[in-house]
C-alpha cells in the first residue's frame, strides 16, 4: 500500500486515479468523491492557497462527513437561547471546531465564513479550536454557518455560552498583562538607573537624585506588586506544604531589595536597586511565558469527551417529539435513537432491539445485541435499527465520562524525573538560605555597609532556577514537540522510558492492522454467478447497512441496488436484489442446509438464497499502510520488535510475514502477554508496549512505557502514555527519536546549571557581584535552559516529513 | 534640568495611558491568538472566487 499516491486533499492513500480536482492548472488525486467535493469548494471559492500554506496534512483529517440534516435543527429561534447571545438582530456563538490541525485552517474558515451573507465576523484560535462567531440572525441562521463547516470537512460543535472561556485562554492574557507591566517597568527603571549611576560620576543635586529614586519606585512598584505576585504566592504556597520551592529565594530577593530600596529612597539610603528588581522580575516572567506557551501548545482537546457524544437528540414528551440540544438531556428523558447514531447517555433501552458499538469503551469490536431492559453506555453507536432509551445519567457523570476524567487527571500528573529535580531544587533552596545568612552574618562584622548588597547578589546568583528549569523546560518542550507530530503524552514519566527502550512490543488487530476488515478472497460456491456478480449483490445489501463488517464492502462499486432490506441481530443482513431474495451473514442464517466448519464462521461472511450457500467472502484485517515501514525503522534504530496477539495462528503468522517480523506468538491471553513482556523485562530489556484494545489496558500498564492509538478503547488510552492521534504508526518511531533528543537536552540542561551555580557561588560570596550582575547571570542561566529545550520544538522539519 | 520635573512625570502619564491601551486589547481578545497574525500578512486578498466552477 505504501506505493499508493496520497490524497491531495486529506492525505489517506488513493487506492484508483477514479476522482480527480483540478487545482492551479494540476490535476491532483483525491481519495473518494467526499474530498473531492471539499476540494472543489475550497478551489470555487477562490482559497486555493490553504493548499499551500497549510503544514503538512494528517492523514484523514480533513475528510467530510455525510451529515446532511443535522444541521438544519440549529436554525431554528430556540436553539439561538442555547448556543448563543442575542443582541438585536446581531446574535454570537461559540463553536468548537474540530479537525483543524494548523493555522491555515483557521484561515480558510474565517475567510470562507466571512464571505457568507449575514456573517458579520468570524474569529478563530487555533491554539483552543474555538471560533468566535458573529452574525445577523435575520439573514443567517446557526445551522447553515455549521453546515458550511461541515462541508469544508470539520466537526463543528456549537457550545453552551457559559463553557466558552478556556481556562488556558485567561492564563495566557494574564501572563500576557504580567509580561508586559514587567517589560515597560523595567525598560523605565533601567532609564532612570542610567541617569542615576551617571549622576554618581559626574555628580547629581541631591533633590534631583531624591526625585529619580522616587520616579523608579513608582514603575518599579507595578512590577513587584503585580508581575511577581505569582512568584509570592508560589512561595507562600511552598511553605505553607512544607516543600519550599525556587519561588522563596526569588520571593525573598525581590521582596528584600525592593523593601531596601524603598527604604533609600525615603531616608536618603546609600543606593537602589529598581532596576535589577525589574530585570529580574522581567527576566523570569519572560521564561514562565515560554514554559506556559509550550504547555498550552500540548494540551490538545481533539478527544474530548463531548467530541464523540451527539449534538442533538430526539426527545419524546409524552405523544409529541422534539429535538433538543444534547446537553440539555436530564435523567428521566426518553429519547429515540436511530441506526447509525451515537447514544448521547447512560441509560436503559427501554423499547426496540438493535445491537450497539461498544468498541471505544470496552475494545469490544464485535457488536452487543440489546434487548429492552438493558444497559446502553453514552458513546457506544445504535446499529441495527431505531430504539428508544430511557436516559439515568448524563454528562460528565456518564461511564465515558468517568473514563475521560481519569485520563485527563494524568495528563497533569508530574512525571517522576521533574518531582526528583524539584525536591532536589528544594534542598538547594534551604542551603541557599543557609549560607545567605552566614554571608549576612560574615560580611555584617567585616564590612557593614555592603553586607546587604552581597547577601542579595547571593541569593540571586544562586538561584536554583535553571536546574529546576532543566528537566520541565525539556520535557514541555518534547511534549509540544510530540503533539504537533499527532502524539499525546499523557504521563511524562514515558519520554524517559521511551528514550531508554530496546524492545517494542505491538499488539496486531487494530495496531498494526487498522482494525478494519476487508476481502481477501471471494468463492465462489455456485457456477450460475461469477465471482464479479455475487461480490456485486453482496456490496449492494451491505451499502445499507451499519454493521462494521459491512466497511469491508464499502469499496466495490456496484449497480445493483438492494429493496427491503432488513436486519436480523446476530445474524446477518438480507435484501432483494434483481427480484430475488438474498441472505448474507452466518451460514446457518443464509443457508438451511450448509455443512460449514464452525471455526471459519468468525471470519466468513456467507451469500446464500436461503436454500443453499452462493459464496463465502473471506474476511481479514489489513496492515496500515505504513507498518512495514515502521517495523523497518524500529530495527534500524536498533530495538527489538515482537508481535503478541490473541489472534489465530493463521492470520498472526501471515501479517507477520508480510511486515518481517521474527518474533512472533499467537492466541495469547492478556495474561500470558503479561508473561511474555515480564520475561522480556526479566532479561534486561526496557519495553515499549503499543496497543489498543481493552484486554491490552492491564499489558500497557506493566510496560515500562505504552502508546496506544486515538481511535483504541478508552480503557487502553487512559493505561497508555502516549497517545497516538491519527492513522499511522510512523509516529511511534518518531516518539522513539524525540525521547532520546530530550534526554539529551536533560542532561545538558542540568550539566549546565550545576556549573552555572558552582561557579557562581564563591564569587558572590567573596563579593565580586554586584546585584545587577547577578540578575542578569541568574536570568540568562534560565534562559538559555529554556531556548536550549526550545531547540526540540524546532527538532528539523525533516522529522515530521518522516513522519508524515 | 528643572524641566525634567514636568517631562518625566509627564513621560509616566503617557506610560500609564499604554499600559491602560494593551489592558484593554489583551482583555478584549485582540491577543488571544498570537500564531495566525503572523501568518496572515502574508496572505493576499486578491484572489477572487472563480467565476465559472
Amino acid at each position: 500500500m505504501s506505493n499508493a499516491s496520497a490524497c491531495f486533499h486529506c492525505a489517506l492513500p488513493v487506492i484508483d486515479d477514479r476522482f480527480t480536482v483540478n487545482i492551479n492548472g494540476t490535476a491532483e488525486a483525491v481519495c473518494c468523491p467526499g474530498c473531492k467535493a471539499v476540494a472543489e469548494l475550497i478551489r470555487d471559492s477562490g482559497m486555493s492557497r490553504y493548499y499551500d500554506l497549510r503544514d503538512a496534512p494528517e492523514p484523514g483529517v480533513g475528510k467530510p462527513e455525510e451529515s446532511a440534516g443535522e444541521w438544519e435543527v440549529f436554525n431554528r429561534e430556540d436553539m439561538l437561547d442555547a448556543f448563543a447571545t442575542v443582541d438585536g438582530k446581531r446574535a454570537e456563538s461559540i463553536v468548537y471546531v474540530g479537525g483543524m490541525y494548523c493555522a491555515a485552517c483557521s484561515w480558510l474558515i474565517e475567510t470562507t465564513l466571512s464571505a457568507l451573507p449575514g456573517v458579520l465576523d468570524a474569529g478563530v484560535n487555533p491554539v483552543t479550536h474555538r471560533l468566535r462567531l458573529n452574525f445577523d440572525r435575520k439573514t443567517i441562521g446557526l445551522g447553515d454557518v455549521l453546515a458550511t463547516l461541515a462541508k469544508l470537512g470539520y466537526h463543528p460543535q456549537p457550545l453552551a455560552p457559559e463553557s466558552t472561556a478556556a481556562p488556558e485562554l485567561l492564563e495566557q492574557r494574564t501572563a500576557l498583562k504580567r509580561l508586559l507591566v514587567a517589560s515597560l517597568g523595567m525598560m523605565q527603571a533601567m532609564m532612570f538607573a542610567v541617569a542615576l549611576y551617571a549622576g554618581e560620576f559626574q555628580g547629581i543635586s541631591a533633590d534631583m537624585e531624591r526625585f529619580l529614586r522616587l520616579v523608579s519606585f513608582f514603575v518599579t512598584t507595578p512590577v513587584v506588586f503585580y508581575s511577581a505576585r505569582p512568584f509570592f504566592s508560589g512561595a507562600i504556597r511552598g511553605i505553607r506544604a512544607k516543600h519550599p520551592g525556587m519561588d522563596l529565594p526569588v520571593a525573598i530577593a525581590i521582596g528584600g531589595a525592593y523593601a531596601a530600596s524603598v527604604w533609600s529612597t525615603f531616608y536618603d539610603g546609600p543606593a537602589v536597586w529598581f532596576d535589577s528588581v525589574a530585570m529580574f522580575v522581567f527576566f523570569l516572567t519572560v521564561g514562565r511565558f515560554l514554559e506556559m506557551r509550550a504547555r498550552h501548545r500540548s494540551i490538545d482537546r481533539s478527544v474530548a469527551l463531548s467530541s464523540i457524544l451527539p449534538n442533538t437528540v430526539i426527545r419524546i414528551d409524552g405523544d409529541s417529539e422534539s429535538t433538543v440540544p444534547a446537553n440539555q438531556l436530564v435523567a428521566g428523558d426518553r429519547v429515540r435513537i436511530r441506526a447509525g447514531e451515537p447514544i448521547p447517555a447512560d441509560g436503559r433501552l427501554v423499547d426496540g432491539t438493535s445491537s450497539v458499538d461498544e468498541a471505544l469503551l470496552s475494545g469490544e469490536s464485535q457488536p452487543l445485541p440489546k434487548s429492552p431492559g438493558d444497559r446502553l453506555l453514552a458513546g457506544s453507536i445504535n446499529l441495527d435499527r431505531e430504539i428508544q432509551m430511557q436516559v439515568n445519567v448524563t454528562g460528565v457523570d456518564t461511564t465515558l465520562g468517568t473514563i475521560s476524567r481519569l485520563s485527563e487527571r494524568a495528563r497533569y500528573t508530574r512525571p517522576g524525573f521533574v518531582r526528583v529535580a524539584d525536591r532536589v531544587a528544594s534542598y538547594i533552596v534551604v542551603a541557599i538560605l543557609v549560607v545567605a545568612t552566614f554571608v549576612a552574618i560574615g560580611w555584617s562584622i567585616v564590612a557593614p555597609e555592603r553586607a546587604f548588597e552581597i547577601t542579595l547578589s547571593v541569593l540571586v546568583v544562586t538561584c536554583p532556577c535553571a536546574l529546576a528549569l532543566a528537566t520541565p523546560a525539556a520535557f514541555a518542550a518534547a511534549g509540544s514537540r510530540l503533539s504537533l507530530l499527532r502524539l499525546l503524552v499523557t504521563n511524562g514519566d514515558a519520554v524517559e522510558a521511551i528514550s531508554r527502550a530496546t524492545h517494542v512490543v505491538f499488539d496486531k488487530t487494530g495496531t498494526l492492522t487498522r482494525g478494519r476488515p476487508h476481502i481477501v478472497e471471494t468463492r465462489p460456491l455456485n457456477d450460475d454467478y461469477s465471482a464479479e456478480q455475487l461480490l456485486a449483490i453482496a456490496a449492494a445489501i451491505e451499502s445499507a447497512s451499519t454493521h462494521p463488517l459491512a466497511r469491508a464492502f464499502e469499496s466495490i462499486t456496484t449497480d445493483d441496488v438492494a429493496e427491503d432490506v432488513e436486519t436480523t441481530v446476530g445474524q446477518g443482513v438480507s435484501g432483494t436484489v434483481g427480484g430475488r431474495r438474498w441472505h448474507l451473514g452466518r451460514a446457518g442464517f443464509v443457508a438451511n442446509n450448509a455443512a460449514v466448519d464452525a471455526d471459519d464462521e468468525r471470519l466468513n461472511v456467507f451469500l446464500g438464497d436461503g436454500e443453499s450457500l452462493y459464496a463465502v467472502f473471506i474476511l481479514d484485517d489489513e496492515p496500515r499502510h505504513d507498518a512495514r515501514e515502521t517495523i523497518t525503522a524500529l530495527s534500524r534504530l536498533g530495538l527489538g520488535v515482537t508481535l503478541l496477539s490473541g489472534d489465530r495462528e493463521a492470520s498472526v503468522k501471515r501479517i507477520a510475514q508480510e511486515l518481517g517480523v521474527h518474533s512472533y506468538a499467537w492466541e495469547c491471553s492478556p495474561q500470558e502477554k503479561l508473561e511474555r513482556l515480564a520475561a522480556l523485562q526479566d532479561d534486561g530489556e526496557v519495553v515499549v508496549m503499543v496497543g489498543d484494545g481493552i484486554n491490552d489496558a492491564p499489558v500497557l500498564s506493566g510496560a515500562d512505557a505504552s502508546i496506544a492509538p486515538a481511535h483504541s478503547a478508552l480503557l487502553a488510552q487512559t493505561s497508555a502514555d502516549v497517545i497516538m492521534l491519527g492513522e499511522q504508526l510512523m509516529p511511534v518511531v518518531t516518539a522513539v527519536r524525540v525521547a532520546r533528543k530530550t534526554l539529551t537536552i536533560v542532561r545538558q540542561n542540568l550539566g549546565w546549571a550545576i556549573l552555572y551555580n558552582i561557579t557562581a557561588l564563591p564569587l558572590a560570596v567573596a563579593g565580586l557581584v554586584p546585584p545587577w550582575l547577578a540578575a542578569i547571570g541568574m536570568s540568562f542561566s534560565s534562559l538559555i535552559v529554556v531556548l536550549n529545550a526550545l531547540r526540540l520544538s524546532r527538532m528539523g522539519s525533516t522529522e515530521k516529513v518522516a513522519a508524515a | 534640568m528643572s524641566i525634567l520635573y514636568f517631562l518625566i512625570p509627564l513621560a509616566l502619564v503617557i506610560l500609564g495611558g499604554a499600559v491602560w491601551a494593551f489592558f484593554w486589547a489583551v482583555g478584549s481578545g485582540q491577543f488571544d491568538d498570537l500564531d495566525t497574525p503572523a501568518m496572515r500578512i502574508v496572505l493576499d486578498d486578491d484572489s477572487k472566487p472563480a467565476e465559472d466552477p
